[in-house]
């Protein structure tokens, strides 16, 4: 009798009263204190404020990572060729990623991949 | 019985989460209790209902804890638990819930949370005035208090000040102290770390709070062979326990709760019978490579640096001999030996530790009524202990060089393997005046 849109209309008023209820009985009901606002370090207030620059070194990794991704697109066309052009390809590919490890060992030796 | 009334009763019936502050004689009775099914020992206030204050805690810790304590949300209630210290002048002095020496502690928690969540007792009130002592300012384009992106004041707290990165960057490096209630540490250990990011600039560890002479610690076998021969079976059981206890809440830090609590129930349970099932365990963790996974080249003390400190184990696992047992009589007719490693890292000291648990329970299985002789000096489980001197404050002036430049997880884990123990600290400082009043 409703029909596809119906079911769908039901779904989603359904869904929306559930995720209501549910964030209306998991609501505060009151404001939280200024005691229970403090962050939690064991028991003493912090001395400054948690909003600090610092030096997010993982996304020299995700560079890395990136880049190699990028190879991969590469070798698709590479794959369909390969056949043909028999061991040339081979090699060529061979550099291409030689070059590319080079770049490891030298992000490895500049110490990219450690984190701290 | 109202729909309320039904709730409350159902809700009851959970676990009861906790938040425990083991304070001095205080730690075994909170690990024990941590045991129990019907109760979980919680990381955070925010997560607790009841907060737990078993032992004793010195006037410098009541400030802390009454922010603890506040920083609870409602409902909430206080139990205390004086296993024999006086809570006398403590700050949550007026809770009504007392654990006595009669009583069972699991069921009085979990019946005081029943009557918290039933509304038989009423959800106590702050201790501290409800006024924020960093108000948002809403100051500036973005409401932090002041010009640019990182001026001002945000909530009345100053930013973090600049400094020097590896990379040669100015960042920002943000002072914390961590503790005295931090749960991956003994109840009294404050940690003042400098941080950038999640790198450590630098690192120490306070004076113990209670090597002030308020406290009247009780007297274990370590203590008691200061001044009198103790049975050899008395403090080697005492120390296989020890090093056990140590293992359970290293697997705690290492996030193994469930293989924690089997190592803690052992503990509880240990007899000098018990050493193959230590050799067992000890299999067991080096083939799941629990020691090695975490601790292998973290925290590393050279040898060279510990020579003369007798830091125990500490100083065992990094290929020193160093042990007051050495040199009695008594232990000699064992055949006793030190266990000594060669690495002096977090993993050594996993394995110094479950090793000397083992060899200290076949000790304590031959010992056919010896007793220990070098009375003044014992090997404790942590080290040489004498009056006034306590491995706690010998490892503090090592700790600066150890955590400086480690990641927050393995200044974790390197803290954890070295057993620090602040109430040990009062332990030793109250030890000649009672050795007087005797």
């Amino acid at each position: 009798m409703l029909g596809p849109m119906g079911v769908t209309l039901a779904v989603f008023v359904g869904s929306l009263v559930v995720v209501l209820g549910l964030w209306m009985t998991g609501r505060d009901p009151r404001p939280r204190s200024a005691p229970e606002s403090v962050p939690f370090i064991g028991g003493r207030p912090p001395a400054v404020h948690a909003w600090s620059r610092y030096h997010a070194r993982y996304h020299v990794m995700a560079l890395v990572f990136l880049a190699f991704d990028m190879e991969m697109v590469y070798m698709y066309p590479w794959a369909v060729v390969f056949v043909r052009e028999g061991p040339i390809a081979m090699v060529e590919m061979g550099m291409f990623i030689t070059i590319l490890l080079l770049g490891i060992l030298y992000a490895w030796r500049e110490q990219v991949f450690e984190w701290a | 019985m109202g729909v309320r009334d039904a709730l409350a009763h159902l809700a009851g019936g959970a676990v009861a989460p906790v938040f425990a502050v083991a304070g001095g004689g205080a730690r075994e009775a909170v690990a024990e209790l941590a045991l129990s099914p019907s109760v979980e020992l919680v990381d955070s206030p925010a997560a607790a209902s009841v907060l737990l204050v078993a032992g004793f805690l010195p006037s410098d810790l009541h400030t802390p804890l009454a922010a603890l304590h506040d920083a609870m949300p409602d409902p909430r209630c206080t139990v205390s638990w004086p296993l024999g210290s006086d809570h006398g002048s403590m700050p949550l002095s007026s809770s009504r819930l007392r654990i006595g020496p009669d009583d069972e502690p699991v069921q009085a928690v979990t019946r005081a949370y029943r009557a918290l969540l039933s509304g038989v007792v009423a959800t106590e009130p702050p201790i501290q005035p409800d006024v924020d002592p960093n108000p948002w300012r809403g100051v500036g384009p973005y409401g932090q208090g002041g010009r640019g992106m990182t001026g001002g004041t945000p909530y009345g707290r100053p930013m973090a000040e600049l400094g020097p990165d590896r990379d040669g960057l100015r960042l920002d490096v943000l002072p914390l102290s961590i503790g005295p209630f931090f749960p991956r540490f003994p109840a009294g250990l404050i940690l003042d770390v400098v941080m950038a990011g999640d790198l450590v600039i630098e690192g120490r560890v306070a004076d113990s709070p209670f090597g002030g002479g308020e406290w009247r610690p009780p007297v274990g076998p370590f203590v008691r062979a200061l001044s009198e021969p103790v049975p050899v079976a008395e403090i080697e059981l005492a120390r296989a326990r020890q090093h056990l206890r140590w293992a359970s809440d290293a697997l705690i830090t290492q996030g193994l709760p469930a293989f924690a609590m089997r190592v803690r129930r052992l503990a509880v349970t240990l007899t000098p019978g018990h050493a193959s099932s230590v050799r067992a365990l000890s299999r067991r963790l080096r083939l799941l490579r629990v020691p090695q996974w975490s601790g292998a080249g973290v925290g590393r003390i050279a040898p060279e640096l510990l020579t003369g400190l007798a830091l125990g184990p500490v100083s065992r696992a990094a290929g020193l001999g160093e042990d007051a047992r050495a040199a009695d009589p008594a232990y000699a007719e064992l055949g006793f030996e030190p266990i000594v490693a060669r690495d002096g890292d977090a993993a050594a000291r996993w394995d110094v530790r479950l090793a000397e648990a083992a060899q200290s329970l076949e000790l304590a299985a031959r010992a056919r009524g010896q007793r220990t002789g070098g009375v003044g000096i014992v090997e404790g489980p942590r080290g040489r202990l004498g009056p006034d001197d306590s491995p706690f404050q010998r490892l503090q002036s090592l700790l600066p060089d150890l955590l400086a430049g480690l990641e927050w997880g393995d200044a974790v884990t390197a803290l954890a393997s070295l057993d620090l123990d602040p109430e040990e600290a009062g332990t030793v400082a109250a030890r000649p005046s009672r050795a007087e009043a005797a």
